[in-house]
């Protein structure tokens, strides 16, 4: 499978007459964005407004994070998701580098929702603040869960897809300043000497403990909470085959615009043939009870030993409770042989001295970790916010408390809340280091 | 300038060796023996200003009365840090040196550093409290031991940044938090290089050391018709008014009360001291933590030998592992002197 990532690198957004992508320059025409925006009936009230790294602003409640893009040939955007099923991975993907479209909530937040400064102290804490953000700031008639703590976020999510792919559009006809390509063939077509060498498989565990509709991982549309493992791919999660949920503490959480970015997937590209023979991507889940996570970690170690694994590197979408789910996998993997590195994050407290994992084992003896969900984060007031700034304290933040927000404007929070901080996809440079 | 007081035992101090390890602990001005070289070290940001002396055995076998003397002559001095040995691999020296490290941090609220060979026990005993320099096995090391741990002090003084235990030197005291530095490398990157060393069987390092698992071999059978069982609980059932004062969270003590004359926990008499859940279900029916009522049944029903008069109990909620295991041990072995086969543990 071959996929052809045309790379446009957005050095400035604009609003302006005509959306449109010129020498760096991403022009955006607001009306006719938010037209297709108001496609859905569910979004009630909607604005785009742009926040730029080292802007003087605070983003709360964020939802979600999309990379605008386009499909140029083989296949759609975010199929079974917002088009028909098609095969994902193939053909050529037009992508607006250094952009990206964040669904904001114009009022309301919830458990799963996070937060980003563009500048201060708060702005290292995510990888977010140095973007373009297109925000697209919004209200729905979800009153079914308006008030409720986990929240759906349907209408916003989907909204912000099809803002990303509108934006994406815009240089579907034109020539990318780059292209990668990433071209993996069947196992059995490789080169001998590629053959070779240690084969390495990618184990991502999405979150999907959500036992009602709308709250998990999506795989090509389908509830990764009602799957069992399956192998992949690569191509296909670069390609939009993967979609965020809406659950679990934000800094957890893997965004839409990390799974297309999958800096891991890329970084294993990259050695494809050189050292290791990527062997592919096994999709796995995080479970509630112990029998599914027994299920689903024996069909990732049957997967992974039936391809010839001797190496992988397993990524887990949360903590706490999925840390059972993680370690079951990594000991699976171990004892079939399989040389495993995880990523996870981790859950020290405020004071950093609580056990990292809620689960342990000794063969989980190659970590890197990405953060601690608890630390304590105090951030200065910021001079405009987007979104509603006390959504961080009242609608039942994982981050933030009643207190939160203070009168000046000033937030305590905990990492919990800030917008995909942690990343196990691996594209920051954050970990944790003991004292 | 920033002011330490050093500690050191009886054959640093020059009173004498094996046989002067009864000495009383003493206060003196200026520096003694070791303490020329850490003087010389840490100045000029600092000055070490006095030096305790105190002979391991008396530190050992009247641990609260040196404590209390050493804080005593501290009470009436001015000082900044803290310093104890190097130990090395002296056991009863280490021991003495986390003690008094620990306890006047906690008095005066200053920080306190020593240094150790790692096998010392003092390490695993007090690493999560003090900062431990990872030292020689002998005073061999004296002169390579005390220039970290000089280094480490004259930054506690002038308050410059701290890095991460590995790199200063010390034990890690458990403490992990977010770093943004160390190193700049995207987490991607470094799985997978961590992977190709794997791979390669070359070595790697963990960014996430796994705490050691103690696993407990299960026991032999008993015989059950004479066995003596004892209750033990972390779900926190004490008398009303918790006459031990055992802390609701993060607990450091148990406590043991006689239940030979009751035949179940009355609610209003025993109650749950226990933060980490609901505690009004377990108020109205301690027994439900603790199945005393249930116990007695099957004592009666003879299905085991007896039930041993006492139970014991702490709060699981926020303990550290170290101090879990250690009220473990000394549990352990009162029920082992009064000849208790079998134990019924309930946790919450």
């Amino acid at each position: 499978m071959k996929l052809e990532v045309g790379n446009f690198y957005v050095k400035d957004v604009v609003f302006g007459d005509i959306t449109s992508y010129c020498d760096g320059v991403l022009m955006i025409n607001k009306e006719e964005a938010l037209q297709v925006v108001r496609e859905d009936d569910h979004i009630t009230e909607a604005d785009i407004i742009l926040a730029k790294p080292g802007d003087p602003v605070r983003i709360t409640p964020v939802k979600e994070a999309i990379e605008p893009r386009c499909k140029v040939s083989g296949g759609v955007m975010f199929p079974g998701v917002l088009h028909k099923l098609l095969p994902a991975g193939s053909g050529r993907t037009h992508a607006l580098k250094g952009s990206c479209v964040l669904a904001v909530g114009k009022h309301w937040g919830g458990f799963q929702d996070g937060l980003i400064d563009m500048s201060g102290p708060g702005a290292e804490r995510t990888a977010f603040s140095q973007y373009l953000n297109i925000c697209l700031v919004a209200d729905t008639d979800e009153e079914f869960e308006r008030f409720e703590q986990q929240k759906k976020n349907r209408a916003l999510r989907w909204a912000g897809m099809r803002l990303a792919e509108y934006l994406g559009n815009c240089v579907k006809e034109l020539v990318p300043e780059e292209v990668e390509v990433f071209d993996l063939p069947p196992l059995h077509e490789r080169p001998r000497e590629v053959q070779q060498l240690p084969g390495v498989v990618y184990v991502i565990q999405l979150q999907s403990q959500m036992l009602e509709d709308g709250y998990n991982a999506l795989v090509y549309g389908w509830d990764a909470n009602r799957m069992v493992p399956t192998l992949m791919h690569p191509n296909e999660l670069l390609d939009g085959a993967v979609i965020s949920g809406s659950f679990m503490p934000c800094s957890s959480k893997i965004s839409t615009y990390q799974h297309v970015n999958n800096p891991t997937i890329k970084r294993l590209f990259e050695e494809h043939g050189k050292t290791i023979n990527f062997l592919g991507v096994i999709v796995s889940n995080l479970n509630v009870q112990l029998e599914e996570k027994t299920r689903s970690a024996l069909f990732v170690r049957q997967l992974a030993t039936q391809i010839g694994a001797q190496g992988a590197i397993v990524c887990e979408e949360g903590y706490g409770n999925p840390d059972a789910d993680f370690i079951a996998v990594v000991n699976e993997l171990t004892d079939a042989g399989i040389k495993v590195v995880g990523i996870t994050n981790e859950c020290t407290g405020r004071d950093g001295r609580s056990q990292s994992l809620v689960d342990l084992s000794e063969k989980a003896d190659a970590i890197v970790t990405t953060g601690n969900v608890s630390e304590f984060i105090r951030l200065p007031p910021m001079e405009r916010v987007i979104g509603e700034l006390v959504a961080l304290a009242r609608d039942g933040n994982s981050g933030g408390w009643e207190g939160s927000v203070k009168e000046d404007g000033s937030i305590e929070m905990e990492n919990n809340g800030m917008f995909c901080s942690d990343d196990n996809t691996g594209s920051f440079y954050k970990t944790v280091v003991e004292y | 300038m920033k002011k330490a007081v050093h500690y050191i035992n009886q054959f640093f101090g020059q009173i004498g060796g094996e046989e002067k390890a009864d000495f009383e602990p003493v206060i003196r001005e200026g520096v003694v023996g070791p303490g020329m070289l850490l003087k010389s070290l840490v100045a000029p940001e600092v000055e070490v200003t006095h030096t305790i002396i105190c002979g391991d055995n008396f530190f050992g076998t009247y641990k609260l009365d040196a404590i209390e003397a050493i804080l005593g002559y501290l009470q009436d001095i001015d000082f900044d840090l803290f310093v104890a040995g190097p130990a090395f691999m002296a056991g009863r020296y280490g021991f003495a040196c986390g003690e008094i490290c620990k306890a006047v941090q906690e008095r005066f609220g200053v920080p306190a550093v020593t240094s150790m060979y790692v096998e010392n026990p003092a390490v695993e005993m007090f690493h999560k409290d003090i900062y431990i320099f990872s030292g020689g096995d002998s005073a061999g090391a004296m002169r390579k031991d005390v220039p970290p741990m000089a280094q480490f002090i004259k930054k506690l003084a002038t308050g410059a940044e701290l890095l991460p235990a590995k790199q200063e030197g010390y034990f890690p005291k458990g403490i992990r938090v977010e770093a943004f530095k160390h190193p700049a490398v995207p987490a991607a990157q470094r799985a997978v290089d961590m992977l190709l060393k794997k791979l390669n069987h070359e070595p790697f390092e963990t960014e996430m050391p796994m705490p050691k698992v103690d696993r407990v071999p299960i026991a032999p059978a008993i015989d059950l018709k004479k066995a003596t069982v004892a209750l033990v609980n972390s779900g926190g059932i004490v008398p009303v008014g918790n006459p031990d004062r055992i802390q609701s969270a993060s607990a450091t003590k148990w406590g043991k009360y006689d239940v030979a004359s009751i035949e179940r926990f009355e609610g209003g008499v025993w109650q749950t001291i226990h933060a980490g859940f609901d505690p009004s279900f377990a108020n109205d029916n301690p027994n439900i933590i603790v199945p005393l009522d249930a116990v007695r049944d099957y004592e009666k029903e003879r299905i085991f030998g007896k039930l041993h008069p006492y139970v014991y109990s702490t709060v699981g909620t926020g303990t550290t592992q170290a101090d879990a295991s250690r009220m473990g041990r000394e549990i352990a072995q009162e029920l082992l002197e009064a000849n208790v086969s079998a134990v019924i543990l309930t946790s919450t």
